[in-house]
């Protein structure tokens, strides 16, 4: 533990020199006041500079040699000679190099910094009895441990001057702001009115538009409650706030800004960029969670150890999601340098989206070096290395409580299968074989073409002890089986059973695919179906593989197939012949593609996969058979689904036991100390600090540094997230890089409203609905957003908040508030997510944007498949991020190629279209004037005489849709006051 | 950057001329200036002043030509008659190294001789007749090296100076800190294959973390800027009529919002954007060239490859010398499924391969330098061709290609502020390792910036806790191929 509550200077000083005991150090120098320093005095002086002004260099990694962290390193001198010699400033080359200004490079010393380290060397040049941390203390160039977003949350009262108006007297945060604007000589603006208070209030928490009828009821409302006209009325907004927060759009709007911050994405980025389709539920557990107001401390460990908490729990596992969602290089690289740096990259990309997400600091600048600004050493980087060392991008099935009712039902839908299965198996056509001669006989084709699901081959039975399936030509490429199984005849029963997986059955093949675990020769008989666990043959278009039985036994069918779970087609066996030997000299071929109807393609996915023969397809019975097969088939697949693990992209987590180290200059290849998985040493928080062993059990790592992150005593994580809170919801945080709380962040412009929020967050349990209320009720936030020049003058950005920031619109808000004014959004919640590209993979993705939008596509941009390094129109324009990284704080840029999207694109054109549709419809519903309908659709008012007047000659000449667009492109739509 | 009170005074000039205009006067002039004022107030801290140049410039405008899979320096640019004579034998002190896609067999020559060209008697590959014509304007970097061996990141890198997605590509940054000659046209073009994207696709044009209007706007002979035609389901007046209509609703909503910037930005930006949708197709359209231009550059080839690329390099020519900044021509695309068919990425079949490629990039660029020069766009415009990386001298186990070398390759530079005939660098006898002091991306570039006036140190942008630099924390000057 590393104590350095540094509030004032002689415990500064204490860390500094770490043992020094203070009380005599503080002694000694009060003593020393009036008098010729002391040397404790010029030791502290020289210290000060030497820790601030050349250790950055002369360090842990010292440059040209020298190290000035101890006496003994410093005495030893670097490559250019002797630095210091004690008591003589003549030979002492530190002293020529300061005062020539060669020292510290573009950074100069002051003249009496460098009369301070003369008098200390001739004074003998003594230094502190532990080494000096060039952490210890801020200066100009860089961030120490007295930093002030790594001190403890003050308890601060609010201003309460009488100079602050009533109205900004209840609300505490209202008291902060009117107090800094008083003291900057600004004042705040009058109250918005109604009708932009709720426009203002719906976006920010829902991020749609508000329905124009709910604008006309809250007008209303408010009238009635304060008998005044464009009044807002205190009880009317705070029962509007209350219905905002509990709408099922406030968590998708929210979550759409945590999407961003823990840069989520549904591709893997990189070369490959392959798309990933079990990401999703991570999405949704982030709206469920905002929408349950979950506890956000809960909620940043679920992130970090969701699997740990609740191991049983996939809606809650699924929280690790986060640790995996970011780009990684998953090319596969036979170099094994290039290979452990890939790794290392990984790792990185984990570390850098942790810190940056929930502690504001880039602790990533530490992977090579200690931080340039901040104090985080390049140990505390490779001690959440460590931490992270078990974790591997990938998806795994999620343990889940089986239901014991539903696995009943599914034993009992399989056994009626096999009995349809057995009834129709008596209507399939014998396999036609060929003579004893070899010579193919005159055969019909009378039985279906294979498909890749799955064939059936009905033979008489036959006594065999091997059985060899050949391929002769497939559709493209080596044949591939996912399963072969041999029924056998049962005496009495008629009953068969697949005895291809018996015990002791011995596999042999012409040849393997190499180099893929999921084709493997011992998967053509492990009863898993799928391409996943199938055998390839080595060669295009040919092979064979042959099965031993223990005994001899009487086949009676085969059943094969290329993929049974329907995903791929190719690869498929278009020839093949079956053959059966007793002794595996004497071969004879039971069936055979020869009386199959020749493939021609893939039979659409719906058709029956069952080989029946064609004639006996029209029976009756078959017909009926087949009837409930299907439907039996499909509540199976329905209650296996509930039954399944789910298998979602939520990382894998493997053991490893190191050792770990520093990795020098970032390089895997030059190992520095030894370090252990344990909690950063940036902030003091005593209560969750952890240090592990290397052999720490993997979620006990991460368990311990998601308890360190949000423990009570550990300010950052607190502060980070109030002030997200009231970035979103002012346009800029009171800290202007809410990622970034270090010495290049920027500084907070109300420091103590900031610290309050924090602990307020904490005292309301980490819930955020009950912060959103305390921002939103404030008068701070009611204010109008209207523009005076004088403030601005001081003010021009709003940062003290003399008036509400308007704001553009993001680039989610925009798409969805278009399709809700054209009546036409979707607001299924959920699920997979739609997507506006189509997606072509070969060794690499590729992306597509899709020229039209259909109905489809009409959910919240939230559901869109949130793929990397694609354009999406709309949506990449109007700065939706590629989510490559974190992204705290949204840019709002213009550019052309926005206008053209926003005028040009098919949606624009279709939502145009839809909106007038649905002007037409309601003006002949209520017998309304369309212009004004569009109007009040568009913008929740109706237009002014001159708008009117020009709406109307447009609507004249070119109709309504040409209206519609305009609107669809006004500023006064993606702009919010 | 402009400071807050510049905006503001700013505004309020704007505001004025906006209430006694009609909708269309003065908006011309308000342009682009507009866009920036925009941009400074969402700016960051500590941002770089943009606009405004360090030095004087050598080159107003860069092409950068780009040969994605990882063009072989030892097949093309660089000879090594070492590798010739001792083709077969093992690859000195490095035995069966393994390398990206496993082991490595032995030394294998070049499958064409190299000849000597121009009065400089440099030597590069008979693939390439045409380009023998150029070799004595061309500075070569022989001594490149890259942080990857793979071509995703590596693609990437050799773009951004980082080998990890999400930074801003050179491009990106020229846009950034130059803007744009022409207000008609994008800034920043890039022109992807008729095969397809790079590696990496987009993440090679993007403008990262800089603000959205620096992105590379994609565009080719193939492909016109998305959504620049109006839809066909909208009649010219129709089209017409909505827009002036649009812009006087948001000229009534800026004049009832004052002090908002943005606003008079988004309506000078669908003026541009209408500016745009004239100047893009003319440009665009090939017809205007004389017939002996498009045979020079062979736009009419039999082979489809060729003449699209051919037709790829004639717009090149054209966005430049209307004053894009910067333009990032692609010659091939991604991985396949198949090695070395869609890219220079020779694992297998490097001979079938590279006679594949070679014609397709040789005679159009060629034409292209050519053209260039006689029009004398070569006095200010600095042509940069790249490659990821480079191949191994050894043939890859079981194989007649190359694998990937990161150690050593080629890039080179010709044009305004380049020293034609100069060669920085080499590898080893063989082209396995960069020897002496290795060449970086971030060299490179420190050095494209230095040619368009900039210091690469001061172009910087704020990002997530650091002054972010195409250069990173690197770059020197590569000055023997300055002139």
């Amino acid at each position: 533990m590393r104590a350095h509550n540094l509030l004032i200077f002689a415990i500064a000083f204490t860390t500094l020199f770490g043992g020094v005991a203070v009380d005599t150090f503080a002694a000694q120098s009060a003593a020393a006041e009036n008098e010729a320093p002391t040397i404790l005095q010029l030791t502290r002086d020289a210290s000060l500079i030497l820790a601030t002004a050349c250790l950055e260099c002369h360090g842990s990694d010292p440059k040209g040699g020298l190290d000035l962290r101890t006496r003994a390193s410093a005495m030893k001198g670097g490559h250019s000679g002797r630095a210091i010699v004690p008591g003589s400033g003549q030979d002492s080359l530190l002293l020529h190099r300061v005062r020539a200004h060669e020292m510290p490079p573009k950074h100069p010393l002051t003249k009496a910094q460098i009369a301070s380290l003369k008098q200390w060397i001739e004074a003998g040049a003594s230094f502190p009895k532990e080494p000096l941390n060039p952490f210890a203390v801020t200066s100009d160039r860089r961030a120490g441990y007295d930093w002030w977003s790594l001190q403890p949350l003050q308890e601060v009262s609010p201003p309460d001057a009488a100079s602050i108006p009533p109205d900004w007297q209840q609300n505490t945060i209202d008291r902060f702001i009117h107090a800094k604007l008083q003291s900057e000589g600004l004042s705040p603006s009058p109250p918005a009115s109604p009708r932009v208070l709720i426009r203002r209030a719906t976006y920010d928490l829902t991020g749609l538009p508000p329905a124009p009828a709910d604008v006309e009821k809250f007008v209303q409302d408010c009238e009635q409650e304060t008998s005044e006209f464009n009044t807002v009325g205190p009880r009317t907004y705070e029962s509007l706030i209350n219905r905002l927060l509990a709408s099922p759009h406030y968590g998708e709007h929210w979550g759409r800004h945590w999407l961003d911050i823990v840069r989520f994405g549904e591709s893997n980025g990189f070369e490959r960029n392959v798309i990933i389709t079990n990401a999703w539920p991570f999405r949704d557990y982030v709206i469920r969670s905002f929408n349950e107001d979950k506890p956000f401390d809960q909620f940043i460990k679920e992130h970090l150890a969701g699997d740990v908490i609740a191991p049983g729990v996939p809606e809650v596992s699924v929280g690790t999601t986060f640790l995996v969602c970011g780009p990684y290089d998953n090319v596969g690289n036979q170099d094994p340098v290039q290979a452990a740096q890939i790794r290392a990259d990984t790792i990185d990309e984990m570390i850098r989206a942790t810190t940056s997400a929930f502690l504001g600091f880039t602790v990533g600048c530490s992977r090579c070096h200690d931080h340039k600004f901040d104090p985080i050493s390049q140990r505390d980087y490779y001690r959440l290395y460590a931490t992270f060392a078990g974790v591997q991008h990938g998806d795994r099935e999620l343990s889940i409580e089986p239901d014991p009712d539903v696995a009943g039902r599914i034993n009992s839908i399989k056994s009626k299968l096999v009995e349809i299965d057995r009834q129709l198996f008596r209507f399939e056509p014998i396999a036609s074989t060929t003579d004893s001669s070899g010579r193919k006989n005159v055969v019909q084709r009378v039985r279906p073409a294979v498909n890749s699901r799955r064939n059936s081959e009905r033979i008489i039975p036959t006594a065999a002890r091997f059985l060899r399936f050949e391929v002769g030509a497939t559709n493209s490429g080596e044949p591939c089986i996912d399963e072969l199984e041999v029924f056998t005849v049962e005496t009495g029963e008629g009953q068969s059973r697949n005895i291809a997986s018996t015990p002791g059955t011995k596999l042999t093949s012409s040849g393997n695919y190499q180099g893929n675990p999921k084709h493997q020769l011992k998967h053509v008989n492990d009863g898993e179906h799928g391409n996943s666990q199938s055998w390839i043959s080595n060669e295009s278009g040919g092979g064979w593989v042959q099965l031993e039985f223990p005994q001899k036994v009487s086949v009676e069918r085969i059943v094969w197939g290329r993929d049974r779970e329907g995903e791929y087609s190719d690869r498929l066996p278009t020839e093949y012949s079956i053959k059966v030997s007793a002794d595996g000299h004497e071969w004879q071929t039971v069936a055979s593609s020869v009386d199959r109807i020749a493939y021609e393609g893939e039979a659409s996915s719906n058709e029956n996969p069952l080989a029946v023969g064609l004639e006996a397809q029209q029976n009756p019975i078959v017909v009926r058979q087949l009837e409930s097969r299907r439907q039996l088939t499909q509540d199976l697949a329905e209650l296996q689904k509930q039954l399944a693990p789910p298998r979602w992209w939520v990382g894998q987590f493997n053991q490893n036991d190191g050792p770990y180290h520093v990795f020098l200059g970032g390089s895997t290849q030059r190992k520095g100390d030894a370090v252990q998985p344990a909690s950063l040493q940036l902030v003091d928080a005593p209560t969750a600090e952890f240090r592990l062993g290397s052999e720490a059990p993997e979620p006990q790592r991460r368990m311990a540094l998601a308890r360190w992150m949000t423990s009570a005593d550990q300010p950052i994580t607190p502060r980070v997230l109030a002030n997200r809170l009231w970035h979103y919801h002012f346009g800029t945080g009171i800290v202007n890089t809410p990622s970034d709380f270090g010495f290049m962040g920027g500084r907070p412009s109300h420091p103590q409203l900031l610290d309050w929020l924090a602990l307020e967050l904490q005292r309301q349990n980490w819930r955020l609905k009950p912060m959103h209320k305390l921002l939103m009720l404030s008068q701070t936030y009611r204010q109008a957003s209207t523009y005076r020049a004088d403030a601005a003058r001081i003010d021009g950005e709003s940062r003290l908040l003399w008036r509400f920031p308007p704001r553009r619109l993001s680039a989610e808000e925009i798409r969805d508030s278009m399709l809700s004014i054209a009546g036409k959004l979707d607001i299924r919640q959920g699920g997979p997510g739609f997507r506006l590209f189509r997606y072509v993979q070969d060794n690499v993705a590729t992306y597509y944007p899709l020229e039209t939008h259909g109905p489809e596509t009409y959910r919240r941009a939230v559901y869109h498949h949130n793929a990397r390094a694609m354009h999406v129109d709309l949506m990449t324009d109007f700065d939706s991020p590629d989510c490559a990284f974190s992204t705290p704080r949204r840019a709002a840029t213009t550019t052309p190629l926005q206008a053209l999207s926003l005028l040009n694109h098919q949606f624009t054109i279709d939502m145009a279209d839809f909106l007038a549709q649905r002007v037409r419809r309601r003006a002949e519903e209520d017998g309304s004037k369309p212009i004004e309908l569009a109007f009040r659709f568009a913008f929740s008012r109706l237009p002014d005489e001159n708008e009117s007047r020009a709406a109307n000659r447009l609507v004249e000449q070119h109709g309504l849709r040409a209206l519609c667009r305009a609107l669809l492109n006004a500023n006064e739509l993606i702009y919010l006051n | 950057m402009n400071t807050q009170s510049n905006d503001v005074s700013q505004s309020d000039q704007l505001t004025r001329r906006a209430m006694l205009g009609s909708v269309y006067s003065g908006l011309a002039a308000i342009g682009l200036s507009h866009l920036q004022a925009a941009e400074a107030r969402g700016g960051t801290p500590r941002a770089y002043d943009a606009h405004s140049r360090h030095y004087f410039p050598k080159a107003e405008r860069v092409l950068q030509i780009f040969c994605p899979g990882a063009a072989s320096h030892i097949d093309l640019w660089e000879y090594k008659p070492e590798l010739t004579k001792r083709h077969g034998q093992p690859l000195p002190g490095e035995g069966n190294f393994s390398s990206f896609q496993g082991k490595n067999g032995n030394l294998m020559r070049s499958p064409w001789p190299f000849v000597s060209c121009g009065e400089s008697g440099k030597q590069i590959s008979s693939m390439l007749p045409h380009m023998a014509r150029h070799v004595d304007d061309i500075a070569f970097i022989h001594s490149m090296t890259s942080k990857s061996n793979t071509h995703g990141p590596g693609c990437i890198f050799m773009n951004t100076g980082h080998a990890t997605e999400g930074f801003p590509s050179a491009g990106a940054w020229l846009s950034y800190a130059l803007g744009s000659e022409n207000e008609n046209l994008p800034a920043y073009v890039a022109i992807p294959d008729l095969r397809g994207e790079p590696p990496n696709g987009k993440a090679n044009w993007s403008n990262g973390f800089l603000p959205a209007r620096h992105q590379g706007v994609m565009l080719s002979a193939q492909q016109s800027i998305r959504n620049l035609k109006t839809p066909s389901s909208v009649q010219d007046a129709e089209d017409e009529a909505t827009r002036e209509f649009l812009q006087e609703l948001n000229q009534r909503h800026a004049i009832a919002n004052p002090g908002n910037t943005d606003l008079y930005a988004r309506i000078a930006a669908y003026e541009l954007a209408a500016r745009m949708q004239l100047s893009a197709p003319e440009v665009s359209d090939l017809s205007a060239e004389s017939q002996s231009t498009h045979r020079t550059y062979g736009t009419d080839s039999t082979n489809k490859y060729l003449a699209g690329y051919a037709k790829n390099c004639l717009l090149a020519r054209r966005l430049l010398e209307r004053g894009v900044r910067y333009v990032n021509l692609y010659c091939a695309a991604r991985a396949s499924g198949v090695d070395g068919k869609l890219n220079w990425d020779a694992h297998k079949t490097l001979k079938a391969d590279y006679e594949r490629h070679c014609p397709i990039f040789d005679q159009p660029t060629a034409a292209l330098l050519t053209d260039l020069n006689q029009r004398g766009l070569l006095d200010d415009t600095l042509v940069l061709w790249t490659t990821e990386f480079g191949r191994m001298p050894t043939h890859q186990q079981g194989t007649a290609g190359r694998d990937h070398n990161p150690d050593g390759f080629t890039c080179w530079m010709m044009g305004a502020g380049i020293q034609g005939g100069a060669v920085h660098g080499t590898t080893d006898d063989f082209g396995r390792r960069a020897i002496g002091t290795p060449t970086t991306v971030w060299d490179f570039y420190a050095t494209v910036l230095h040619l368009v006036g900039l210091d690469h140190e001061r172009v910087t942008y704020y990002h997530n806790g650091l002054n972010r630099r195409i250069t990173d924390v690197h770059g020197e000057l590569i000055h023997e191929i300055l002139a």
